[in-house]
């Protein structure tokens, strides 16, 4: 029986080559055969039998790691050669035709991100099922730990239930890769590009992170208040902020409720600026869209929408001499601030020759100068008002201040 | 202590953006002012002045009384107003790049308490007058309790720098550049505080 050998002798080559030398291919598979056919060593073990021997030869170190050494996802480190036994927990679509295929590759101590190159050939995986990689590559790409599947990476489909249930990671314990998590849907934001099919705030016990799921097939939406685990994420990091994208992600809804860190805060002083867009506003009608229309009806997503709804806001700057923090106020504290509702904001604007801007002025001229009091949820900068009271003169403080001005003086 | 002065020990700004707090002072503190400077070499680097007490301003926010206002030229008209303080005024200006404040002043009758968000910006004349004024970025028609308030407030930012002097480098080149006694602003700050009623 003739054998093809030129597939391992390709993958001995290229470790070779890594180590930057050459050698004459023939020599290889000479080698391989004689191993083989002559000794009855099985393929596998005349690879590694053949590529040790040509390691000693060059003197190369680290022989031994030919394939490198079976370990574990949790123990690799950045640019080493590794072997690892684990499960395709998911695929994601991949980036550029230069990939073959991209997903997460888990095992019982962790998860990692992988990438196949295209011109590695090697097989492509399934989800769902169990392999043992040799020689792959760890690789740090972005401060992220990734698996490189190249030429010289042997794929093996092993059998392999081993049911693999992830631990939780708390929010405020992620770091960029991989993570799992269980949370509670926070909040639902609007979606900034049309790819996006839902993005929002999940939360923990130790905190919140921000979330993203693109529009793909078999995506679906999160519901807000629902508790769900969440299995292999991809953390992300972008200007040192994390965010769980949920692509890759199995996705499990869960029963009961979780105790969310509050993250609550509260900031005091002066409104010093209303932005466009605050006031009465018209949102898209579209189930789930819910995005802000421009004057013309126009959502970016669905067009132009004549039955448009409704509703309030107020977006502007909140300062206190030293700090300033963005507002975003909801229509249930917009009425209660301006004194003006969503009926009779409505009626002002169709009944002016200002239309909606008339509205935008009144609640200005309102609450522009004041002083508030603002709580709710902060996201860099930014507070999603829960909250919010005008101020009043407080003599207690200025009583205090007194003694401290002419005390010293 | 605040961001734009850590922003300037190393030149650098953050990658996400943060508006310049509008800081609280009283007109006679504002008066004094001489020293303003640029952070930075581009064309959109913002402007500073520097306050005798020793601190960096970019932008103010002050509430007073509007006892005077006038409209000035033709094709590029703007406003002129007056805003008083306890301790002095405040020039308020708005022309035609600030069309929503110049329409705010020209809806607000004086006397009337108003709220003002501006920039302050310092004039040298030919013959060494310096003249402060604040283009304002909105005016707003408010209340007497909105003024105390305010009153309270610039008080205490003013007696908050004073607290924090020669510790800061702002502080450290306002000592230098103005030799003022620190002591002058602590009574302007408790004159203007012991106005008020308890």
């Amino acid at each position: 029986m003739k054998m093809d050998f030129s597939e391992i002798t390709e993958r001995i080559s290229q470790k070779i080559v890594s180590k930057g030398h050459t050698v004459d291919q023939s020599r290889i598979e000479g080698k391989l055969r004689r191993l083989v056919e002559e000794f009855g060593v099985p393929p596998s073990e005349a690879e590694r039998t053949v590529t040790n021997e040509f390691f000693r030869e060059f003197g190369i170190s680290g022989v031994t790691v030919n394939t490198g050494d079976q370990k574990e996802i949790n123990q690799f480190s950045s640019d080493e050669w590794v072997t690892i036994e684990g499960k395709v927990v998911a695929l994601s679509s991949p980036p550029s035709p230069a990939i073959a295929q991209t997903g997460i590759f888990a095992d019982t101590s962790g998860a990692i991100r992988f990438v196949t190159w295209t011109k590695a050939n090697a097989p492509l995986m399934e989800k769902g099922k169990w392999y043992r990689l040799e020689s792959a590559v760890v690789d740090e790409f972005r401060g992220v730990l990734n698996l490189k599947i190249h030429s010289g990476t042997t794929i093996k489909e092993i059998d392999d239930n081993k049911s693999l249930i992830p631990d939780y990671t708390q929010i405020n314990d992620l770091k960029p890769g991989v993570g799992s998590v269980k949370v509670k849907v926070v909040q639902e934001w609007d979606t900034t590009h049309e790819r996006m099919l839902q993005s929002g705030l999940l939360g923990d016990e130790s905190g919140t992170i921000k979330f993203v799921i693109w529009r793909e097939e078999g995506m679906e939406k999160l519901d807000p208040g629902q508790v769900y685990s969440i299995f292999y994420a991809l953390v992300d990091e972008y200007n040192n902020r994390l965010s769980l994208n949920l692509n890759t992600a199995t996705v499990v809804p869960e029963e009961g409720d979780i105790e969310i860190s509050s993250g609550e805060t509260s900031f005091s002083g002066a409104f010093v600026h209303m932005a466009p867009g605050s006031g009465l506003i018209k949102r898209c009608p579209v189930e789930g869209c819910n995005r802000v229309l421009s004057r013309q009806n126009y959502c970016p997503v669905h067009e132009i929408q004549p039955n448009f709804i409704y509703d309030l806001r107020i977006k502007g700057w909140l300062d206190d001499g030293q700090n300033t923090r963005e507002l975003l106020i909801q229509r249930e504290n917009v009425e209660r601030l301006t004194g003006m509702t969503l009926d009779q904001s409505r009626e002002i604007a169709e009944n002016n020759p200002l239309g909606m801007d008339e509205v935008f002025l009144r609640m200005r001229d309102g609450i522009l100068g004041r002083y508030l009091t603002c709580g709710g949820r902060e996201i860099e900068h930014r507070i999603l008002v829960s909250s919010c009271e005008f101020t009043s003169f407080d003599p207690a403080i200025l009583a205090d201040l007194l003694n401290r001005a002419g005390g010293e003086a | 202590m605040n961001q734009e002065q850590g922003r300037g020990g190393n030149g650098k700004r953050d990658f996400s953006f943060e508006r310049e707090p509008a800081k609280r002072v009283f007109a006679a503190e504002l008066r004094e002012s001489r020293i303003h400077f640029k952070e930075g070499d581009d064309e959109k680097s913002p402007s500073y002045v520097l306050l005798p007490t020793g601190e960096r301003c970019n932008r103010i926010f002050l509430v007073g009384t509007l006892t005077e206002k006038r409209k000035q030229g033709e094709q590029n008209m703007f406003y002129r107003a007056r805003v008083v303080d306890p301790t002095g005024t405040f020039f308020i200006m708005a022309g035609s790049y600030q069309p929503e404040a110049m329409q705010q002043i020209a809806r607000t009758e004086p006397p009337s308490f108003v709220a003002v968000v501006g920039k302050p910006t310092i004039y040298e004349t030919p013959d060494g007058t310096f003249l402060i004024s604040v283009r304002c970025e909105s005016l707003t028609e408010v209340d007497k309790d909105v003024r105390d308030q305010w009153v309270v407030d610039a008080g205490k930012a003013t007696l908050d720098r004073l607290d924090l002097e020669g510790k800061t480098p702002d502080s450290a080149r306002a000592r230098e550049e103005y030799k003022v006694d620190g002591a002058i602003f602590r009574r302007l700050a408790y004159e203007a505080l012991a106005q008020l009623k308890i």
